[in-house]
């Protein structure tokens, strides 16, 4: 066996064995939940407004060509400027090169997975420019030198106490374990980021056609003050983050502030066209908008094209049981949970273990079940396992047993019965909570890697207990 | 050019999935709905409730008066002596000058264009209170619609601490879809000539990112004063 194919079983494995972020991902996602259940089924027609969401992402993908275009022509026509992006390179060194003759020494960021994804902080850090991270999260990340476990809550595996000692070694606030002064030393920290900076850098939720605009939600105000403050604004967009009206937002956002934390709206959705008018006292002086490609105009042409319909709400992620128990670090990939698996082997092509990702499921439906634009996820990772195998990616013993492992996960009956015997089985096995060799065919699984005792219930028997339970209660 | 390369493979990539596409979006309207809740009889009510839930604090107040004094009120206890706020004719609330000065309370110049922007941003930072009028206000999620453009600063509902708004009862509407509506029926297809930005607020600036606990006012103002006249 290769080693780098252990790379995801070992992240797995550091996941499972970790028990701050267990209790983390369980607190967050058991938050996320219930705070979604109850915003959709607060909704008079919950059903209904999903299937505009879709029919109005599908509508937007079927002319994407014509709606860039127009976004485009409408932000110059704003006084905007635009850079179309094949790929990471070219936006980075459209950035970097706007930062360099522009003079710029400070940036402000506010959140963009499609930075991210293309790794824009390392490249402008090259540069010699310091990029500082304005959301809360993402900024305790950045201090910390970690990468985000959970899309809409970056930082959820970090205790107050870890908290609160960066922000003592790194702002020198003065020790505690009480939230509301750290929050204080980060406001005022980063209150201060934002007056000096020259440039700020956004993502974009959605671009509007139409309007030559683009629009951004948050909570904390950060985006406010990234897209306000400096002089120059750049915001970075995926070229299918797009709708083509201004009204057609009166579907996206709501679906995407309840399916995301619950609310309503988010605090700040802010819609930005081009930079500020002759006049107006603030806002920057140059608004650049980065069209980023990286592969989705292939994507759109495929098999896969449906996970561009993806508007980054993060309710699978919460929804998914393998999400919560590794959660977000253990995909290795910008994107994580049931949609990262899919999104991050398309975007992220490089990474060595992405074969191995479609198999980080169960496929039990659930995250096509709360996706507001109603994602085929669990068919779209059962096609990307196949072309990975088709592919040659696998080593023929990981392939013999995943194979097996799909038949298994994809027949209820028999993954039960299978599962009851390897419960058993397992049982014998067991060594020091590991099972060193597993019953064929699932002793391939066992030859290269320690597969980790299974837990008092097998997963359907949980989660079946689970369902009972939530609808009990 | 990559333009043109993004372009043509966008062209090629659709040539054989339009089709699907266009069934999916053909599966359902795509006229928003107006609002998503059931509809409430009392706007005002709802859009007092909805606030309250979000951690702001609306004021229903009978008249223009009444409107001052709780201004007045909001702007001693915060021991405002300066404020950042829209245009004082862009506030739809007469007396509002003279309840200024009649305190002292001067209105910052909010101008940052320019060199020594950030010169000037540092002084306009301590600001006490923000002050702002509304383009519209939504019920069903107790959000404000702010226009910004010349006369109206962005910073004016961010900078300071407390962010205090007057909202007419007669900018109500019911929901998101309503309020779109409405901008499109007001400004047309020039809507954003004059317009550089459009925010909606709903609530103090919150995040959850330490344990998941709430906290107000991370970035922007930890306290909203939702004044209904
Ligand atoms: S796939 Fe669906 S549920 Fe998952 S993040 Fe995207 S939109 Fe949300």
């Amino acid at each position: 066996m290769s080693t780098h194919t252990l790379h995801f079983f070992d992240r797995v494995d550091t996941a499972l064995h970790d028990a701050t972020l267990r209790t983390a991902l369980d607190r967050a996602t058991t938050r996320f939940v219930g705070n979604r259940a109850g915003a959709i089924g607060a909704l008079s027609d919950a059903d209904r407004l999903r299937d505009q969401a879709r029919a109005l992402r599908a509508y937007a993908l079927s002319r994407l060509d014509e709606l860039l275009e127009r976004l485009a022509e409408r932000v110059e026509d704003r006084g905007g400027h635009v850079c179309w992006a094949s790929d990471g390179e070219e936006a980075k060194r459209y950035i970097a090169e706007l930062a360099r003759s522009r003079g710029v020494r400070s940036i402000v960021k506010s959140k963009s997975m499609a930075s991210e994804e293309i790794h824009l902080n390392e490249a402008l850090e090259r540069a010699g420019v310091e990029v500082v991270e304005t959301d809360l999260g993402e900024y305790i990340l950045q201090i910390a030198g970690e990468t985000p476990s959970h899309i809409i809550a970056p930082a959820i595996h970090k205790t107050r106490e870890q908290v609160g000692a960066l922000f003592e070694q790194h702002l020198g606030m003065p020790p505690t374990t009480e939230v509301p002064p750290m929050i204080r030393a980060a406001r005022q920290a980063l209150r201060q980021r934002f007056l000096r900076a020259d440039m700020g850098i956004s993502g974009v939720n959605f671009g509007v056609a139409d309007e030559g605009a683009v629009v951004i939600v948050e909570n904390e105000g950060n985006a406010r003050f990234t897209t306000t403050v400096p002089r120059i604004h750049v915001a970075i967009m995926g070229i299918e983050r797009i709708v083509e009206r201004l009204e057609d937002l009166a579907v996206m956002l709501q679906v995407l502030a309840r399916s995301a934390t619950g609310q309503k709206l988010s605090v700040y959705t802010s819609i930005i066209s081009g930079p500020a008018r002759p006049g107006e006292a603030d806002g920057p002086e140059e608004f650049h908008l980065v069209l980023l490609d990286n592969g989705r105009s292939q994507i759109l042409g495929g098999q896969y094209a449906e996970a561009l319909m993806c508007i980054r709400c993060g309710a699978c992620l919460n929804a998914c049981p393998v999400y919560q128990s590794i959660g977000g670090h253990a995909y290795g990939g910008v994107y994580s949970g049931p949609i990262g698996a899919i999104l991050t082997p398309l975007l992220q092509p490089d990474l060595p273990d992405n074969h191995l990702l479609p198999h980080a499921s169960s496929l039990c439906g659930a995250c096509q079940e709360v996706c507001p634009v109603r994602i085929a996820i669990p068919d779209l990772l059962l096609r990307l396992r196949a072309d990975a195998v088709k592919a040659g990616k696998f080593h023929p013993i990981e392939k013999t047993a995943i194979q097996t492992y799909a038949t298994m996960m994809n027949n209820p009956a028999l993954y039960r019965a299978s599962g009851k015997f390897a419960h058993l089985g397992a049982r014998l096995l067991r060594r020091k909570g590991r099972i060193r060799r597993l019953p064929p065919p699932l002793h391939l699984w066992t030859r290269g890697r320690d597969f980790p005792s299974l837990p008092a219930q097998t997963f359907s028997e949980w989660w079946e207990e689970r369902e009972r339970q939530r609808r009990s209660g | 050019m990559s333009r043109n390369q993004i372009l043509a493979n966008l062209r090629t990539s659709l040539a054989s999935n339009r089709p699907w596409l266009e069934e999916v979006s053909r599966s359902a309207p795509h006229a928003p709905p107006p609002f998503v809740h059931p509809p409430a009889a009392d706007l005002v009510a709802q859009f007092c409730e909805e606030l309250a839930k979000l951690e702001g604090r609306a004021y229903p107040v009978a008249d223009g008066e009444e409107a001052l004094e709780v201004i007045g009120r909001l702007l001693d206890e915060r021991n405002a002596r300066q404020v950042i706020a829209w245009d004082l004719e862009q506030i739809d609330l007469p007396g509002l000058p003279a309840l200024l000065a009649e305190r002292g309370v001067s209105l910052l110049d909010a101008d940052v264009q320019g060199p020594g922007r950030k010169e000037r941003l540092q002084t306009l930072e301590p600001v006490a209170v923000c002050l702002s009028g509304v383009d519209c206000a939504i019920a069903e999620s107790g959000s404000m619609v702010l226009r910004h453009g010349p006369g109206r600063p962005r910073l004016a509902s961010l900078l300071a601490p407390a962010h205090i708004a007057v909202v007419r009862r007669s900018q109500l509407v019911r929901g998101l879809g309503e309020a779109l509506a409405l901008l499109r029926e007001r400004h047309g297809a020039t809507l954003f000539d004059a317009t550089s930005h459009l925010t909606f607020i709903s609530g103090p600036s919150r995040t959850a990112d330490i344990e998941m606990t709430l906290s107000l006012g991370i970035h922007g103002p930890p306290e909203v004063h939702v004044v209904v006249v």
